[in-house]
C-alpha cells in the first residue's frame, strides 16, 4: 500500500486537475453562459454571480495546472476539494428547492427542462473530485510532481 | 503547522511556476470582466435606448400599450419555436401599433450567436429587422456549426430585400460588437438565465411545463390572452 501511495496521489491530481482544467477551460471563454449558469443556482445577489461567473473558470484552470504540473498540490488539492463540497451544497440546494437547472459545471448552465436535470449524478461526481483532494492532502507526495518536497503546512498529521 | 520548504532550486522553480500560474489567472479574469462590462460609448442601433435594456424597440413612442420584452439568442431553437409560434401576432401588434415591443438579441451561445446580433442591428438601420429575424429562424442553422458567418448573413439580408452596401460593411465590420456585448450584460443585471424569456409589463409569462402544458410560450391563444390581457 506505502508503495502505492504516490501513484494513487499521481492519478488523484490528474483527474481533479484535469477535471478542473477542463472545466474552467470550457466556460473562461464563454463568460455569458457561465455568468448565467451561477445566476440559475439562484442563492448569490446578481452581481455578485455574474463576477464569479466570469471569475471562477480561471482560478479552475489556475488550480487545475498546479495539480497536473505538481506544485502547491495541498493548497491546490484544499481549494479544488472546498469548491467541490460548494457546488454540492449549490446543487443540492437547487435540487431540494425543485430548481430545475443544469449545473453549468463543464459550460453550459442555467435553465433546463425539468427531465434533464441530473443532480445525483453531479453530486456523486463532485464528492469523487473532493475525495481526490483531501487524499492529496492527507498524501501529497506523488509521482511526477515538480515539486519533490509538498510543503508541510496544510499538513493532516503525519 | 512548521513551514520546512526546501530552499535551493526546487523552491525556485516552485516560485516562479506559482508565480506564473498566479499571473496567467489575475490577467485572464481581469481582461474578461472588464470585456464584459457595458461599454457606454459603444455605437448603438436603429431604435435603441439604454434605457430599455439595449433592445430593439418597436413602438416606443407608444403610451398605455402593453410593452412585451423578448430576450433570446439567434441560435437557440427553442426561440425558433417561439418566432414561428407567435411572429405573426407580433408583427401584426407592431403594425397595428398596439404594443410596444423589445428584441433584445443575447449572444451566450457562442460567437455565431454575436455575428447574428451584430446583423440583425445593422438589419434595424435599414428598418428590415423583423424581416431579418423572420428570415433567420425560418431556416436557424445547427448551433456553432460554422454555417453562420458574414457571408451567410449578407445573403439572408438580400433575401429579405436588404441590399444596401452599408449593411454589408456593417456585418462585416461587426459594427454593433459592443452593442451586442451591451446586451449580454443588460441580460446579466435582469436576471435572464434561459431563452427565450419573455416579459409582458416587466412580469415574466408562464413557461410551458411539459410536452402538451404549452404555457405562453408556445400557445399562439394564450400569447395573445398573456399579453391583452383577456
Amino acid at each position: 500500500m506505502k508503495k502505492a501511495q504516490p501513484w494513487i496521489g499521481l492519478l488523484a491530481r490528474l483527474i481533479l486537475g484535469g477535471v478542473l482544467l477542463v472545466a474552467g477551460y470550457l466556460k473562461a471563454f464563454t463568460p455569458d453562459k457561465s455568468m448565467m449558469a451561477v445566476r440559475a443556482y439562484e442563492i448569490l445577489p446578481i452581481w455578485f454571480a455574474n463576477v464569479l461567473g466570469i471569475i471562477l473558470p480561471w482560478l479552475e484552470i489556475g488550480a487545475g495546472v498546479l495539480l497536473i504540473i505538481g506544485v502547491a498540490i495541498r493548497y491546490a488539492a484544499i481549494f479544488g476539494s472546498a469548491l467541490m463540497v460548494l457546488f454540492i451544497i449549490a446543487i443540492a440546494q437547487a435540487w431540494a428547492r425543485g430548481l430545475s437547472i443544469d449545473c453549468g459545471c463543464f459550460g453550459g448552465g442555467g435553465t433546463v427542462d425539468p427531465s434533464q436535470t441530473r443532480y445525483l449524478e453531479e453530486i456523486l461526481r463532485d464528492t469523487g473530485l473532493a475525495l481526490c483532494g483531501l487524499y492529496l492532502l492527507r498524501y501529497p507526495l506523488t509521482k511526477f510532481a515538480l515539486e519533490k518536497k509538498p510543503s508541510q503546512e496544510l499538513a493532516l498529521g503525519e | 503547522m512548521s513551514s520546512k520548504t526546501p530552499k535551493g532550486p526546487d523552491n525556485t522553480t516552485r516560485n516562479l511556476v506559482i508565480g506564473m500560474v498566479v499571473l496567467v489567472v489575475a490577467v485572464g479574469a481581469i481582461f474578461s470582466v472588464l470585456s464584459n462590462k457595458e461599454n457606454t460609448s459603444a455605437a448603438l442601433p436603429a431604435s435603441v435606448s439604454k434605457d430599455d435594456g439595449y433592445g430593439i424597440v418597436f413602438n416606443g413612442e407608444l403610451k398605455g400599450v402593453p410593452v412585451i420584452d423578448i430576450w433570446e439568442d439567434f441560435q437557440c431553437p427553442v426561440c425558433a419555436r417561439f418566432e414561428q409560434t407567435n411572429s405573426a401576432y407580433l408583427e401584426k401588434i407592431i403594425e397595428e401599433k398596439k404594443a410596444k415591443v423589445v428584441f433584445h438579441t443575447l449572444s451566450f451561445l457562442g460567437p455565431e450567436s454575436s455575428l447574428a446580433a451584430n446583423a440583425a442591428a445593422c438589419s434595424a438601420d435599414e428598418g428590415k429587422f423583423l424581416g431579418f429575424h423572420k428570415g433567420f429562424y425560418s431556416s436557424q442553422p445547427a448551433e456553432n456549426s460554422g454555417v453562420i458567418t458574414s457571408d451567410y448573413l449578407i445573403a439572408l439580408g438580400q433575401a429579405v430585400g436588404i441590399t444596401s452596401d452599408k449593411f454589408k460593411s456593417c456585418v462585416n465590420n461587426l459594427d454593433y460588437k459592443n452593442w451586442v456585448n451591451n446586451v449580454a450584460a443588460s441580460g446579466g443585471e435582469q436576471n435572464i438565465n434561459s431563452t427565450p424569456t419573455v416579459f409582458v409589463n416587466g412580469k415574466e409569462i408562464r413557461r410551458a411545463t411539459s410536452a402538451t402544458e404549452l404555457g405562453d410560450y408556445f400557445d399562439p391563444a394564450a400569447f395573445i390572452k398573456a399579453v391583452e390581457g383577456k
